[in-house]
């Protein structure tokens, strides 16, 4: 047997066993966030109840509440930037985050990304688990920080 | 000034047209005049954009808005320093300083290279101006960093720039990433010229390892900063969050790093010429392709604002192009690419050299994979996106065997090892593994992942192997640090290069002490205390910042360790009254053991505040393995007295 074959034999099974890794941990699913519009999510909502999802839409404004005893932060998001007047801003859904870390850029009007599942009841809210917010007022989608503030929240 | 500056540019691209011409001229019928001429050309384009360059940093200090672009960036308020650095700031400005970054490389290496490499330079100054006529058109036809407002809609004040980027670090930081990967257009100019010209001797590459050992620091330091600086402002408690922007650096440090180890097999072996070449080119495609996700908005779709399809398509196009165009001359050299010489036995340092090799293009692999998850699983289906844990899972156990890999690799003997070699050479530092092992098991206990552990242990391997390596080489009656001076200066490469394996290590233990760490979140009244182990925090009081271009309020945490009072810790709430942004700004009471990271989430109503607090342990040793990793380059590319141009001329 060659040296090459020799080398190429152990290349293929150490990158085999990388895949396998890779794969069984992946399907765990812990890796895999999908987003979804809040329209989108909305239309899908009786199928959607109790699944993890990441949702995308914009805090209403005068929405936020704090409270400190229940340690949760409430408000409400809505389908187009509050400040934009012509766009639809569609039906509001309440949303209930379990905990007062919310990043910097989290306010009245903020674009943001739920990471949470949908509580049946009346009304249903959706409770997060993570909050990733980004300014709406300017941003030209070039420079790290602005980029690490979102994805960091 | 504006129309200084915009003339400038015009009057570049006019150059550059021409220039190129006259180089291909000169590639094609082999004349030495008109190479001059084409090289005359590159200066001259050179100053051009000097003086585009700056007429645009004299409109940022003299507040010149009638310029859309200073206007859209800065902003009276802000300090005369950050007003400068905010010519980087957004896209047009940050690729004039490419250009800029490209036109001073391109200048340094055509002035270098007067007296040598004269068979090579008419299509090395071909392919560099090529790339700097890509830059100039962009910025004559699609983003005009000159653009003016028409007069009735000059404005007074400029609306600033994101206040997270107003930061001593973010002045130089972009800086030396845009060193950094600007720089490779040189190597990869001279693996170009060599394709082309079919002059695939082995002067070509002397000259290209020099000139990728600068940019390689340069972008190392890049990426050390940018984890710094995202340590110190975004108060998430992190450095690197596997964040495209921070993807988009580190990709091409990946392909450059393992050029910069299989070039020394084609050194010492004539072997793998074709490979390295492919490294090149890999790794300054991935530069281009680097600017143009940081610069374009393409994968984060919260983020995804200033996608112009014609700057996409522009500039896409041009990098497939620049990719396309590379690997089509390699493959039509590939028959005077081959090389002699085998691979004589898998347990020999060429082969521990090759598997450095695959492992640093399976982490490419999986980063790039990962950073563009989105923009392939929405042209299948729905679009998804990989979080930091898939960049864990598969880079952690790479960078274990390239760990190991750095252990093995400088011992092991060339061609072929023998058992004894390999006895004489690992016995103490296999003990020495076993002994950090142990340690660590005994230190750490409940929190250690297996991870970890060989991460550690790994660590003491490497250190062991690289102690012994200098150990064995002590000449009686020396000191270390003369037997150590005279090593190096015997060899610069060998020696310097454990130091920059030393400092690699120490980064990646320093980073391996994250699965250590703790966080908590607490909301307390004034007077109140945080306990955390044998930490205590008590919350004095909270003030209103004094009035400047931002207020909000900064809280006072008295610190202690079993009850010894330690700092008073000052995290800030900021609100920048300009950009309307807030800000949390972290206070950080760092040691070598740990930093404790302490963040103002929320004034809160009630009077309370807010607190997050991390522990985090050895995160220090990441700044400190940074330094180590550049002072052990720097002693690489450190002149030697008897390889000085001087003397060779």
């Amino acid at each position: 047997m060659s040296k090459g074959v020799q080398v190429a034999g152990g290349a293929t099974i150490v990158a085999l066993l990388l895949a396998w890794y890779a794969l069984a941990n992946l399907e765990t699913g812990a890796s895999f966030s999908y987003y979804k519009s809040l329209a989108e999510f909305q239309a899908a909502q009786q199928t959607e109840t109790g699944k993890p999802v990441r949702v995308h839409g914009y805090v209403s404004l005068g929405s936020i509440e704090r409270d400190v005893a229940a340690r949760e932060v409430r408000f409400t998001v809505q389908n187009a930037p509050p400040h934009k007047a012509s766009a639809d801003a569609g039906p509001a859904m309440p949303v209930i985050f379990a905990s007062l870390e919310t990043p910097d850029l989290f306010k009245d009007g903020a674009e943001v990304v739920l990471e949470g599942r949908l509580r049946g009841g009346s009304p249903p809210a959706f409770v997060a688990d993570k909050l990733l917010a980004k300014c709406p007022s300017k941003f030209e989608g070039q420079g790290p920080a602005t980029a690490d503030g979102g994805a960091r929240g | 000034m504006a129309e200084l500056g915009a003339a400038c540019i015009r009057f570049a691209l006019l150059i550059a047209i021409a220039g190129f011409g006259v180089a291909i001229h000169a590639g094609l019928s082999r004349r030495p005049d008109w190479t001059r001429v084409a090289e005359r050309s590159v200066l001259v384009v050179a100053v051009s954009v000097a003086i585009a360059i700056a007429t645009l940093f004299t409109a940022f200090a003299t507040g010149d808005f009638r310029l859309s672009y200073v206007a859209a960036h800065s902003a009276l308020s802000m300090a005369t320093p950050y007003r400068l650095a905010a010519l980087w700031g957004g896209q047009a400005g940050s690729l004039l300083l490419w250009l800029f970054i490209l036109c001073m490389y391109s200048s340094a290496c055509v002035l270098a290279n007067r007296e040598k490499n004269r068979g090579l330079m008419a299509w090395v100054v071909a392919v560099l101006l090529a790339n700097a006529l890509f830059f100039l058109v962009l910025l004559t036809f699609v983003t005009d960093p000159f653009e003016t407002f028409p007069p009735e809609r000059a404005m007074s004040d400029g609306a600033g720039l994101n206040p997270l980027l107003q930061h001593p670090v973010m002045m130089i930081h972009p800086l030396m990433l845009y060193t950094g990967l600007v720089g490779f257009a040189v190597p990869f100019a001279f693996a170009f010229a060599a394709l082309i010209s079919g002059q695939l001797g082995s002067t070509w590459f002397q000259t290209t390892r020099r000139w990728t050992l600068f940019p390689w620091l340069f972008l190392s330091i890049g990426i050390m900063l940018g984890g710094r600086w995202a340590y110190e402002v975004l108060g998430w408690g992190g450095y690197w969050a596997w964040d495209p922007v921070e993807n988009a650096s580190f990709m091409p440090w990946l392909p450059a790093t393992a050029y910069l180890h299989s070039v020394m097999i084609q050194e010492k072996r004539d072997m793998l010429k074709t490979w390295n070449l492919l490294l090149i080119g890999l790794t300054y495609t991935l530069c281009l392709f680097g600017t143009f996700l940081t610069r374009s908005g393409i994968v984060q779709s919260v983020h995804a604002f200033a996608q112009t399809p014609i700057f996409t398509s522009v500039f896409l196009g041009y990098v497939a192009f620049t990719a396309i165009a590379f690997l089509t001359a390699l493959l039509a050299r590939r028959r005077g690419l081959r090389s002699p010489q085998r691979l004589e036995s898998v347990v020999s340092r060429e082969a521990g050299f090759l598997l450095n090799n695959w492992v640093f293009i399976a982490i490419l692999m999986v980063v790039f994979t990962g950073t563009l998850f989105p923009v392939f699983s929405e042209s299948i289906g729905e679009r998804t996106v990989l979080g930091p844990k898939y960049f864990q899972m598969l880079a952690g156990p790479l960078a274990l065997v390239l760990l190991l890999l750095t252990g093995v690799g400088p011992l092991i003997a060339w061609r072929r090892a023998t058992a004894a070699s390999l006895r004489r050479q690992f016995r103490w530092p296999a003990v020495a593994t076993l002994a950090t092992a142990a340690g660590v098991v005994a230190l750490v206990r409940s929190q250690l992942t297996p991870y970890a552990l060989g991460a550690w242990s790994l660590g003491g391997f490497v250190t062991a192997t690289i102690v012994h390596a200098i150990r064995s080489r002590v000449r009686h009656g020396e000191t270390p640090l003369q037997a150590l001076f005279a090593l190096w200066r015997k060899s610069q490469q060998r020696y310097g290069g454990y130091i920059v394996h030393l400092g690699a290590v120490l980064v990646l233990m320093g980073a391996t002490g994250s699965v250590l760490n703790e966080e908590r979140l607490e909301n307390v009244k004034p007077g109140a205390e945080i306990r955390m182990h044998n930490l205590r925090f008590d919350y004095l009081t909270a003030n209103a910042l004094p009035a400047q271009h931002y207020g909000g309020a900064v809280a006072r945490l008295a610190l202690y360790r079993d009850d010894q009072p330690l700092a008073v810790m000052t995290p800030e709430k900021r609100m920048y009254w300009l950009e309307q942004q807030p800000a949390s700004i972290p206070s950080v009471y760092s040691t070598l053991q740990e930093d404790v990271y302490v963040v103002l989430t929320a004034i809160e109503k009630d009077g309370s505040a807010t607190f997050k607090i991390y522990r985090n342990p050895l995160v220090n040793w990441i700044w400190i393995g940074g330094a180590v990793f550049v002072f052990g380059t720097l002693l690489v590319m450190w002149p030697h007295p008897t390889r000085s141009p001087a003397r060779r001329a």
